[in-house]
């Protein structure tokens, strides 16, 4: 007597998918044993569906909006950076072509005449020096815990505010030691913000996880 | 869609694709549940699922502006999550091939130990217990719904991989929940 051979799993699968072949299906309709194994299949899929909805834990949306706000704020340094390189270069040529067109270039002329002088030149270089050492910790996006996230936004907002107060500060013709006292107040939260990387990074790495 | 109901106020797309961070909070909100299940369930595990839910919106604040709206937006950021997801475990399992090369069980990574034979266990316990990547093909296929064209697709492999996973899984199942 010849022996019966069963379905393979994979061919009860097609089969339940709506793609078994002929002798498949043919198969089924006499074989009790592979029908009851086809019909555990689909109560198997059925109860899959069925699983509970897991939630999550904890609140994720904080550490995804600091992630955000980071990647914005870098976006707009780099597009300020970008506009001084860009308006340095202008005044580049101004200089080549002569001093008469220099007077369009007025901004960046006050920009580029800060970071040459003798008072506030320290200032700048270092706050520039903070800056790339912040890029060189930071991928594109970096998540951290709470309390370290909201140290970060805190002073990613006081560099912003600082920004929007030393710019106009240079269209009222404010004072040299006024820019030097901006200037200083945005390298202390800069260095701040590296100190608060480097423990952090020091931090994630003990404990085993990174964020990123 | 295995997750609760999404309800998403008439704008708060276009808000959203705009940059707006409160429509942004509000799409968080409406798919995080979905998006962390749906991260548990391939993963396993809480952490993980954890990492699934961040570097989705993360992708999704970043790019919803490219968002063409052709399409669900449950659709869409459903890929992105299983892309995530995948990501995740293609990460895990290259640290263990690196940590343990020649050990075929470890090569796919392993779930948790096979239970003892006389030990009853459910089917969320069984899922935990399958391989990573045979759980990842079981849950897209036989739960989200992909072809096993697509599952092939997203994990750089064929749908006779899909497939030949799928059954794998399967006779995993049985042979747990006896």
């Amino acid at each position: 007597m010849a022996r019966v051979r069963h379905l393979e799993v994979a061919e009860l699968l097609a089969l339940r998918d709506g793609e078994g072949t002929a002798f498949a299906r043919a198969h089924v309709e006499t074989c009790t044993a592979c029908r009851g194994e086809l019909e555990r299949l689909y109560r198997v899929r059925a109860e899959l569906r069925a699983l509970p909805t897991i939630s999550p834990p904890r609140e994720l949306w904080p550490r995804v909006a600091a992630a955000v706000r980071q990647r914005r704020l870098r976006r707009r340094i780099a597009f300020g950076t970008s506009a001084l390189a860009v308006a340095a270069v202008l005044l580049g040529l101004v200089v080549l072509r002569g001093p008469s067109a220099g007077v369009a270039q007025r901004g960046g002329d006050v920009w580029v005449a800060e970071a040459a002088s003798q008072d506030l030149g320290p200032v700048i270089s270092r706050s520039r020096q903070l800056e790339s050492l912040l890029e060189a910790y930071r991928p594109t996006y970096k998540v951290y815990d709470a309390p370290t996230a909201l140290a970060v936004s805190v002073l990613e907002d006081r560099i912003v505010l600082l920004d929007r107060m030393l710019a106009e500060s240079r269209a009222i013709g404010a004072d040299r030691q006024l820019l030097r006292g901006l200037w200083g107040e945005r390298v202390e939260a800069l260095e701040t913000l590296v100190g608060l990387e480097l423990v952090y990074e020091g931090r994630v790495v003990q404990e085993g996880r990174v964020w990123r | 869609m295995n997750g609760k109901a999404l309800v998403l106020a008439s704008g708060e797309v276009a808000r959203a694709r705009a940059g707006d961070t409160e429509a942004l909070e509000s799409l968080y909100h409406a798919f995080a549940t979905p998006v962390y299940n749906l991260g548990r369930r391939i993963c396993g595990n809480e952490e993980d699922a954890e990492d699934v839910l961040q570097d989705t919106f993360l992708e999704v604040c970043r790019s919803i502006a490219k968002f063409r709206g052709d399409g669900s937006l449950w659709g869409w950021v459903r890929q992105v999550a299983v892309s995530k997801a995948l990501l995740l475990l293609r990460r895990e399992r290259g640290r263990r091939v690196r940590g343990f090369e020649g050990d075929r069980f470890l090569r796919d990574g392993p779930g948790t130990p096979p239970p003892e034979p006389s030990a009853p266990i459910d089917l969320e316990t069984a899922l935990n217990r399958l391989s990573p990547l045979s759980r990842a093909v079981l849950w897209l296929h036989d739960v989200e719904g992909y072809t096993h064209e697509e599952v092939g697709e997203l994990m750089g492999k064929t749908a006779s991989f899909s497939k030949s996973r799928l059954a794998r899984a399967h006779q995993n199942l049985r042979e747990w929940l006896r």
